[in-house]
């Protein structure tokens, strides 16, 4: 199907139905795959979603409308319902104009053939090998759930200020959730997950891991109340600065008066040793491509620098509002109700955050905790407060560390915090990343937390 | 339709699927968000398609398609029924699926206000006045944002055992987050509410919304951070709903209790004190996760999970259901055709007790009245966090100051052990459930008190 052409007579059918201004942009995803249900591959999907939603502009009152039926007729359809729905809406006096053309980066290692051409038969055999590694490790493993997925997704966007572009992505994931059990303990569910844009699936790192983890968290010690410091994996990290941080480096948070950041730009907002950049360009990100979901260029815009605020993230929107360029930072989909991407206007998202690296290896962040927590992932960091901060997750999975070792795992506790202090409390980096969904982070350890116990 | 439907899954029976289902969707959708007394877009939004589950050789093929036309979902099926047979080499299990009758029904939504039939200036105005009133409440709020939306779903459900239902599915959603700022202190408070019909906002007026958010949030200006630790504890009207969806009810979803969750192999044991009662009900209609028939065709019903401490029984689809001897109880949902359906909690409640407020309150020397919730999260080993927006202390008997952002934790098997009064008060909260796909759900219940749950302040 010719989306390009779909996108071009959904802005002229806009533009005769009175729109001043139109986009219409088409995502199209397709998912295969297998799913692990108690040890078994038990369900294998495929099926693609594709829809056409279209933003129009009439006397600076804003309409939308989406659909997934793809004909010519019902995209035009569409196109005149959005022209409608400006009519129902009011007046945005701070609308200036949609993006304008640009020129895209060249942004590398987002698709691979190879992974297009993934059939069913390989997932389940990547599966296996998964389930099979994770058995070896120990016989209690249960691969709980978990699958292996291949996502080809395709976007075309197009505008009257003269957007035309078109990008295409590939991913496979491999996921296992394990749990394992004890005479006396029941693990929480661990999991270990390689996400990766190119072909190159390691299913049995995957299933030793997560293994690893569910048998290790089941010889359980006693957990001590205080203040500790904690080494966090960036699984941890990823859950407890997504809903923080992150929200208050956004454009529209900060205008709206809702970040803690405002009027920070400049100042010192955390330790020295700390450098958070955004970029859309990243080679291989999970989060990489040359245009955001409204048609601008993508980039690597600084948030902190040596601990100095250095700027937020825009789309479009607020971006013209605040008198800026856009960062590229539009995405769309989610809104609280998992809506497919072509069915939300735009919104202001991270692409891939970096955390810088250190320089420390696995034994000296260990060993500069000395007696605290080793917190793989949590719980509950969505309840955190963005506006100020504060945190209070349950562990699971953790570990003590004592006199610099990892020793027993730890079961029934609590770290409460603000992530704004956090910040300026990481004593320690580790030298290798790893990307969990946005963030790409080492593992760091915080000075001090407070460890909450029965 | 019908003719269509049963063609196609006559051939799929013909080709070896010993189950094939066909759910085709019509949805009707529509999104307003104010954001600080500004409409943005407005968004309208039709869709269609059908997901196609097949069950052959042990394992479950899926397959979706965006057209109900017969070859579109005969190229679907026979995808489907591909994927079963590859899934189901390596599959050990057998699978039987629990019985269900072979019903014929055609449901509509009994709502008051069909929301298709809502001018959407009329739902722009009411989404104005709450921004309007909220920032009239108190010059210390600063944002306000709601987000509103409506989703009409038409529904024809046929499975090859001969069920065949249309039926109707409807949605009025509305959530706000406000922000206020006082002398540097920041707060922000969340209020969700859902209905089927738009006589929501007859039930909850805009100015009723408005005033309840705003007054947690100055509440939370005065507040002060809870102490951590191990505390006694009034779980109110408004969040004991959350403890019983996280706490207990995840772990009671027969898929996730095989997988070896906290209670597996624990029927007929004493889990929790006897005060405690909990069930997940699809017959409360007000209820945002009121069912006729869940998308299996299995009638919705009030399903005992926990009685009076002893735990009765688990939440089930017709796999789960076949594999435990057990009824299916019409918990499988989906969000849409996009998905299929898993085991998801309908109305999860907690059953009266007989204390006032005052009774509960007057045992307890230190503690904390725990008012409303940001969130929760379950691990099947039974671990549960809830976000606490807004708190009360409670001194010798009577409520004190307003404390903000705690957070609970435990584990299941403690905590419910730990309820030693419930209340005659009753509360219905209407909230979304993530499990991989978002579903709308309602949880209640009485104040009740529990004589020690982990409290972390920041």
């Amino acid at each position: 199907m010719d989306f390009m052409k779909l996108c071009r007579e959904a802005i002229e059918a806009a533009a005769k139905s009175g729109a001043e201004e139109a986009e219409a942009l088409v995502m199209n995803r397709h998912t295969a795959g297998v799913e692990i249900e108690r040890a078994e591959i038990k369900t294998c999907s495929d099926f693609t979603d594709a829809g056409i939603g279209v933003r129009t502009i009439k006397d600076k009152k804003i309409g939308f409308a989406y659909t997934n039926m793809l004909t010519s007729e019902e995209v035009k359809k569409t196109a005149r319902k959005a022209v409608k729905a400006c009519d129902a809406g009011r007046v945005d006096k701070n609308w200036r104009q949609l993006p304008e053309t640009k020129d895209y980066p060249l942004v590398r290692g987002t698709f691979d053939r190879r992974i297009s051409e993934v059939t069913s038969d390989e997932t389940v055999l990547l599966c296996q090998r998964m389930m099979a590694a994770a058995h070896e490790i120990d016989k209690r493993v249960l691969p709980a759930f978990g699958g292996v997925k291949v996502l080809v997704q395709g976007v075309v966007c197009v505008n009257t200020s003269g957007v035309e572009v078109e990008d295409k992505g590939t991913a496979l994931v491999c996921v296992l959730e394990t749990m394992a059990k004890s005479e006396t303990q029941v693990s929480p569910v661990c999991y270990e997950i390689e996400a990766s844009r190119k072909y190159e699936p390691d299913p049995e790192w995957v299933g030793r891991e997560a293994g690893r983890l569910a048998i290790e968290s089941t010889n359980v010690g006693k957990a001590e109340a205080g203040k500790f410091p904690v080494l966090l994996d960036p699984f941890a990290l990823q859950l407890m600065l997504t809903y923080t941080l992150v929200q208050s480096v956004r454009g529209d948070i900060v205008f709206r008066g809702r970040s803690v950041f405002k009027d920070k730009i400049g100042k010192k907002v955390a330790g020295e040793n700390i450098n958070i950049y955004d970029d859309g360009t990243l080679a291989g990100g999970l989060q990489s491509g040359k245009t955001d979901m409204e048609g601008v260029p993508t980039q690597k815009t600084p948030i902190i620098q040596d601990g100095i605020l250095q700027g937020f993230f825009y789309d479009n929107y607020w971006a013209r509002l605040e008198g800026k360029e856009s960062t590229g930072n539009a995405g769309r989909g989610g809104g609280g109700l998992s809506l497919p991407p072509y069915g939300t206007t735009p919104s202001i998202r991270p692409t891939n955050v970096v955390l810088e690296a250190g320089k420390a290896n696995e034994n000296e962040l260990i060993r500069e905790v000395g007696n605290g927590y080793y917190v793989r992932s949590v719980q509950g960091a969505h309840q955190s407060n963005p506006e100020t901060g504060e945190f209070s997750v349950a562990l699971a999975p953790a570990w003590r560390i004592e006199n610099g070792e990892i020793t027993k795992a730890v079961k029934g506790v609590m770290i409460t915090g603000n992530a704004y202090d956090m910040i300026k409390n990481i004593s320690l980096l580790g030298k290798e990343t790893r990307q969990i969904q946005t963030l790409i982070a080492p593992k760091v350890v915080v000075s001090e937390l407070n460890v909450v116990t029965k | 339709m019908k003719e269509t439907f049963t063609s196609v899954l006559g051939k799929l029976r013909k080709l070896g699927a010993s189950y094939g289902e066909i759910r085709a969707q019509k949805n009707n959708n529509t999104f307003v968000t104010v954001r600080d007394g500004q409409v943005e877009a407005i968004t309208l939004a039709t869709e269609t398609g059908a997901a196609i589950r097949v069950l052959a050789e042990n394992a479950w093929g899926f397959s979706t398609t965006n057209s109900l036309e017969q070859p579109s979902l005969e190229k679907s099926a026979n995808s489907a029924l591909k994927m079963a047979k590859v899934a189901g080499k390596s599959v050990k299990e057998t699978v039987r699926l629990a019985s269900a009758k072979a019903v014929e029904d055609a449901v509509k939504v009994p709502v008051k206000k069909d929301p298709r039939e809502i001018p959407i200036a009329t739902k722009t105005k009411n989404l104005l006045k709450i921004n309007k009133t909220c920032f009239n409440f108190d010059k210390r709020i600063k944002s306000v944002t709601t987000n509103y939306a409506d989703l009409a779903t038409e529904q024809t459900l046929a499975t090859t055992d001969g069920i065949f239902i249309e039926q109707e599915k409807m949605f009025v959603w509305n959530y706000c987050w406000v922000t206020g700022k006082s002398s540097g202190i920041m707060a922000s408070a969340r209020d969700e509410t859902g209905a089927h019909g738009y006589e929501l906002f007859d039930l909850e007026p805009p100015e009723k919304i408005a005033e309840r958010v705003s007054k947690k949030v100055t509440q939370q200006l005065e507040a002060r951070s809870p102490k951590s630790g191990l505390h006694p504890a009034i779980i109110g009207t408004d969040i004991v709903g959350v403890l019983a969806h996280e706490a207990l009810g995840h772990i009671c979803e027969a898929d996730l209790a095989l997988s070896g969750s906290a209670v597996m192999g624990k029927t007929g044991e004493k889990i929790a004190s006897e005060k405690v009662t909990i069930y997940d009900s699809a017959l409360i209609p007000q209820g945002f996760g009121a069912i006729k028939y869940d998308d299996e065709g299995v009638p919705g019903q009030k399903t005992l999970l926990v009685q009076n401490g002893i735990l009765v029984g688990f939440m089930h689809n017709r796999e789960t259901a076949g594999k435990m001897n057990a009824a299916p109880t019409g918990n499988a949902r989906a969000q849409d055709f996009r998905f299929p359906p898993l085991i998801r909690m309908r109305n999860t409640c907690f059953a009266k007790g007989d204390y006032t407020f005052e009774e509960l309150l007057e045992d307890i020397e230190f503690g904390y009245f725990l008012e409303a919730f940001r969130g929760g999260e379950a691990n099947l080993d039974g671990t549960f966090t809830v976000g606490v927006q807004s708190a009360f202390e409670i001194v010798k008997g009577e409520l004190g100051q307003p404390v903000r952002n705690a957070g609970i934790s435990g584990n299941t098997l403690e905590t419910l052990k730990q309820v030693d009064a419930c209340g005659k008060d009753f509360g219905l909260e209407a909230g979304r459930c993530g499990k991989g796909q978002d579903m709308f759900a309602s949880s209640g219940g009485p104040s009740i008190r529990v004589k020690g749950i982990l409290i972390g302040g920041a």
